[in-house]
């Protein structure tokens, strides 16, 4: 038989695992997010870039496909409690208010030019991954932080080709983000 | 008075049975995602895994995804009763009833 000492060792050892295997299975999850948006980002940037006429036609679109795969997936995957088999329209909740805090922020606050959306819906994007990371895991704030940077970049020094810029950074990043997680 | 199960006690199988008790029922973890978060070596991992096996307390599915085999652990109803009793134990220690 053991001590009290090993056996809150024992314990703490089953605790440390427990959130390992949480923290995995989240970023499981986000990393499929990550992927996901990274694709359709990846595509708004290029057609904003290729044909910028019709941009708003595909940022409107990438947003909408983008929200339903959010929910399709969690949908696919529900939170392991009891009451969590439902959907959790809070969800929903939270990508109406994020988008209606942009669109208050780029279209009624300030008018921002095709530069300026581009810049802005990313950092107001990756603001929420680092603070998600605060709870969650690191790699939602170093990837927060390298995207941001980037973009931050791309906006004062790249010149015509900052959508085909934006692309690679926002869309490969999340991509390349993704993957990341998985391995972790 | 419980005691302490000896084939959950060994800090790897514990480690083990932790992990995959933290999955809902039926749902398991890939040898390498195992291999990972317990940081074993494959050879350490496997012969633990046999072990919690041969007991009943977990089963091992083997299966090729494209190409690759893929090895997944799961919990068996008896291992996930025979943990919950295990940590019931130490928790009863801690607690002065028992050691």
């Amino acid at each position: 038989m053991i001590d009290s000492k090993e056996a809150s060792a024992a314990l703490a050892d089953i605790d440390d695992i427990v959130q390992r295997v949480k923290q995995s299975q989240l970023y499981e999850l986000a990393s499929l997010a990550a992927i996901w948006w990274g694709v359709l980002v990846f595509a708004g940037n290029l057609v904003t870039w290729l044909w910028p006429v019709y941009a708003a036609y595909a940022w409107v679109g990438v947003d909408v496909v983008g929200v339903a795969g959010l929910v399709a997936l969690r949908l696919l995957n529900p939170p392991h409690h009891p009451r969590g088999a439902g959907f959790d329209i809070r969800l929903l909740l939270v990508f109406a208010l994020f988008f209606a805090f942009g669109y208050l922020c780029t279209n009624v606050l300030g008018h921002f030019g095709p530069r300026q959306l581009g810049t802005f819906w990313p950092l107001y994007f990756m603001l929420f991954y680092m603070l998600a990371g605060l709870w969650f895991g690191y790699a939602f704030i170093a990837i927060g932080l390298g995207i941001s940077a980037l973009t931050l970049f791309g906006f004062f020094y790249i010149g015509e080709a900052f959508p085909l810029w934006m692309a690679f950074v926002n869309g490969g990043g999340l991509i390349l983000g993704g993957l990341w997680m998985r391995r972790i | 008075m419980a005691e302490l199960d000896d084939i959950i006690h060994q800090p790897l199988r514990l480690k083990i049975m932790a992990a995959l008790n933290a999955l809902p029922v039926s749902a398991g973890l890939e040898f390498s995602r195992l291999k990972k978060l317990t940081g074993a070596t494959d050879g350490n991992l496997g012969a633990h895994i046999e072990t919690l096996a041969k007991a009943g307390y977990v089963s091992v599915e083997k299966a090729f995804v494209g190409k690759k085999p893929q090895t997944t652990v799961i919990a068996t109803a008896a291992g996930r009763g025979a943990f919950a009793r295990h940590v019931a134990t130490l928790q009863e220690i801690i607690a002065g009833r028992q050691g």
